[in-house]
C-alpha cells in the first residue's frame, strides 16, 4: 500500500469539508458569529449523549436523529436570539452560553450513563485519517444538497449576512431565514465533525474565509481565494503529517494558521488596505 | 565519500537481513509488543500503536499507523472493546485482509485469559461504568501474561512454521523469566495480602486479584466525569475509617481530585504504570511488574511502619 493511498482519503475529506465550510465561513464571519459552529457541535454532542441515555447507540440511526434534532433546536435558539436591540446583548453571548451549558449538560448526562464514557471524547475528536470512502461519498452528497439549497436562496442569505437592516426594510422575516441558515449549518456541522473533529471543522470554517476577506469584498473572489487556500493548505498539511508522522488533523489546523499568516504578510507587502472592491 | 556511503548501506542491509523473512507484528499495546518480541526474537519486527504513557482508549492516529498495518503479518489487540475508539477504521483503511477480525493475522489477546467483571444478565445503569465484555485491563495479571505469550507463540508458529523451534525455545525462556519474576513479586507483596487500596478508576482488578489486594473504592468511577461531592465525602470517610494507605492512578489521568483526597486522608497517591513504556524503567513486561510491585510494596511498607 502506498503512502498516496493512505493520505488520499484525508486529502479528499479536506477538499469536501473546505468546499462547504469556506462558503459558510464567509457568512459566519460577516455575521460575527464566529463560535456558532463550536456551539452547534457541542449541542449535537449533547443530543448524542441524551440518545445514549435513552438507549440508542451513538452510531445508530436514532443516535444521529438525536444529534441532528438537538442541532436544529440550537439553530432555532440562535435564529430567535439575534442581537437584541433594546438590551444590546450580542449574539455571541448567547452562542457562548449555549456552548457552556451544552458541554456541562453532556457531562451530567454521561455521569448517568452506563459505560460509553469513552465516546464523549470520540464525538468531538473525529479522525480525518481514518475516514472511509463511503462516509466521504455520503457527506459529499449531503453537501451538494445543502449547497444547492444555499445557491437557490443565496440572495436572501447574503442580504441578511451582509446588510441585515436592509433585509428588514425589504420586509424579510429575518428569523425565519436565519432558522433555515442555522439549520442547514447544523446539518453541515453534525456531518463534518465526526469526520474531521471540532478543531479542524472550526479552522476550515473560519481560516479560509478570513484569508479571503483580506483580499476582496466580492463573494465570488472570496470563495475562489478561500477554496484555493483550503485545498492547498490541506494538501500541504496532509503531506507534512506524513513527512513528520504527526496527527493529521492537528497538522492541517496549524498549516491553515501558517497559511493565514503568510497571506497576511502578502497583503501587507503588496500595499496595505488596498482591498479590491 | 559516496563509496563509503554505499559500502555502509550494503553492510547495514546485510546486517539487517537475516536468513529468514521477518514477521511484521503490530500491537495495540506495548505490553503485547514486549511479549511478542520476547517470543519472536529476531524473527519478528514489532510496532506498538499506543505507547505505554498514552491512554490506550484514545490514540491519535498517524499516517505511519496505516502503513504499518497495511504491511503487518500479525495484529495483536487487547480486544474487549479497548481499541474500539480508534482501531477499526484504521484496519479498514489499511486494506490488509489478513489482520481483519477473524483473519489469520488477527489475534485477540484476551482469548483464554482470566477476564474479570464480565457482566452477566442485563446491564443496568445502577452497575456504573460497565465494560460489556469484561474489564479490558487484564494483562496486569502475570498469569494472563503467560496465556498471552503462549497464544502469541502458537499464532507465530502457525504463520511462520519454519520458526516453530525458535518460538518454542523463546517461549520457554520467557516463561522461566516470568516464573522467576512471580516469585519475586509474590514475596514483595505477600505480606500485604488482603490490604485495601483505592484506585482512580477500575483499571486494576486483575493486578489486585492476583496479588490478593482489594479495591475498596474508586476516586472517579468515570474518568473525565468529576465525582459528585457526596461520593468524595463517602470515599474520604471510608478511607479514614479503614485506614486505606494508598490511591493508585494511571499516569494519563488528571491528578487533581485524587490528590486532594489523598491529602485529606493521609494516603499516598501512587502513579501506577499500566503498560510497558509508561516510564523508562518499565521497558518490558517483566520490568513493568518489577516497577509497580516495588512502588506499591514500598508505599505499603512505609504506611505500615507509621501506623498503630
Amino acid at each position: 500500500m502506498s503512502v498516496f493511498q493512505v493520505l488520499l482519503p484525508a486529502f479528499v475529506a479536506g477538499l469536501i469539508v473546505t468546499g462547504m465550510l469556506a462558503y459558510l465561513g464567509v457568512h459566519v464571519v460577516e455575521r460575527g458569529v464566529i463560535f456558532v459552529d463550536l456551539s452547534l457541535a457541542q449541542i449535537a454532542a449533547l443530543g448524542t449523549t441524551v440518545g445514549i441515555l435513552a438507549g440508542y447507540d451513538m452510531h445508530s440511526e436514532m443516535g444521529r436523529v438525536f444529534s441532528l434534532g438537538f442541532a436544529l433546536i440550537g439553530a432555532a435558539v440562535f435564529a430567535l436570539s439575534r442581537v437584541h436591540r433594546s438590551t444590546r446583548i450580542p449574539q455571541e453571548a448567547i452562542i457562548g452560553i449555549a456552548y457552556a451549558v451544552a458541554a456541562a449538560a453532556a457531562i451530567l448526562a454521561m455521569s448517568k450513563a452506563t459505560g460509553e464514557t469513552e465516546h464523549l471524547k470520540e464525538m468531538l475528536v473525529g479522525n480525518i485519517l481514518s475516514v472511509s470512502w463511503r462516509e466521504l461519498a455520503k457527506t459529499a452528497g449531503l453537501f451538494v444538497l445543502v449547497g444547492a439549497f444555499h445557491f437557490a436562496l443565496r440572495k436572501k442569505f447574503l442580504l441578511i449576512s451582509m446588510d441585515e437592516p436592509e433585509a428588514e426594510r425589504q420586509g424579510l422575516s429575518v428569523r425565519f431565514w436565519d432558522f433555515l441558515f442555522y439549520g442547514s449549518f447544523g446539518v453541515v456541522v453534525t456531518s463534518s465533525v465526526p469526520i474531521a473533529g471540532v478543531l479542524l471543522v472550526f479552522s476550515y470554517l473560519i481560516v479560509p474565509a478570513v484569508s479571503a476577506m483580506l483580499f476582496s469584498q466580492r463573494l465570488g473572489v472570496r470563495l475562489a481565494i478561500g477554496w484555493s487556500m483550503g485545498a492547498i493548505t490541506s494538501a500541504i498539511g496532509v503531506y507534512l503529517s506524513y513527512l513528520w508522522d504527526l496527527p493529521t488533523g492537528a497538522t492541517i489546523v496549524t498549516t491553515l494558521g501558517a497559511g493565514l499568516v503568510l497571506l497576511a504578510c502578502v497583503r501587507w507587502a503588496t500595499g496595505r488596505g488596498r482591498v479590491a472592491a | 565519500m559516496k563509496r563509503i556511503a554505499v559500502g555502509l548501506a550494503t553492510l547495514l542491509t546485510l546486517a539487517a537481513s537475516p536468513a529468514f523473512a521477518t514477521m511484521k507484528v503490530v500491537t495495540s499495546l506495548q505490553d503485547f509488543s514486549s511479549i511478542a518480541e520476547a517470543v519472536g526474537g529476531p524473527r519478528v519486527e514489532v510496532f506498538a500503536l499506543a505507547k505505554g504513557y498514552q491512554d490506550p482508549h484514545f490514540v491519535e492516529p498517524k499516517p505511519s499507523f496505516i502503513l504499518k498495518l497495511s504491511k503487518a503479518d500479525l495484529l495483536i489487540v487487547a480486544g474487549l472493546e479497548l481499541e474500539i475508539g480508534y482501531l477499526p477504521p484504521l484496519i479498514d483503511q489499511s486494506r490488509n485482509e489478513k489482520i481483519r477480525p477473524g483473519g489469520p493475522g488477527y489475534l485477540d489477546a484476551s482469548a483464554g485469559c482470566d477476564i474479570l467483571e464480565r457482566p452477566t444478565g442485563t446491564v443496568t445503569r445502577a452497575m456504573g461504568d460497565v465494560h460489556p465484555f469484561g474489564n479490558p485491563h487484564y494483562w496486569l495479571d502475570p498469569d494472563n501474561g503467560r496465556v498471552i505469550a503462549r497464544a502469541i507463540a502458537a499464532r507465530l508458529t502457525q504463520l511462520d512454521p519454519p520458526g516453530a523451534s525458535a518460538y518454542a525455545a523463546n517461549l520457554a525462556a520467557f516463561e522461566a523469566k516470568l516464573t522467576e519474576g512471580q516469585k519475586r513479586w509474590d514475596a514483595a507483596l505477600g505480606p500485604y495480602a488482603g490490604a485495601e487500596v483505592v484506585t482512580y478508576h477500575n483499571s486494576w482488578p486483575n493486578f489486585l486479584k492476583h496479588f490478593k489486594l482489594v479495591a475498596a473504592g474508586y476516586v472517579e468511577p468515570k474518568p473525565g466525569v468529576p465525582p459528585s461531592p457526596a461520593h468524595v465525602v463517602e470515599l474520604i470517610n471510608l478511607m479514614i475509617e479503614k485506614k486505606i494507605p494508598v490511591i493508585l492512578i494511571e499516569p494519563y489521568f488528571d491528578q487533581k481530585t485524587p490528590k486532594s483526597v489523598a491529602e485529606k486522608t493521609g494516603a499516598t497517591l501512587l502513579t501506577f504504570i499500566p503498560s510497558v513504556g509508561g516510564v523508562p524503567e518499565a521497558k518490558d513486561y517483566i520490568s513493568l511488574f518489577d516497577y509497580d510491585v516495588k512502588l506499591l510494596a514500598g508505599a505499603l511498607a512505609a504506611k505500615k511502619g507509621t501506623r498503630p
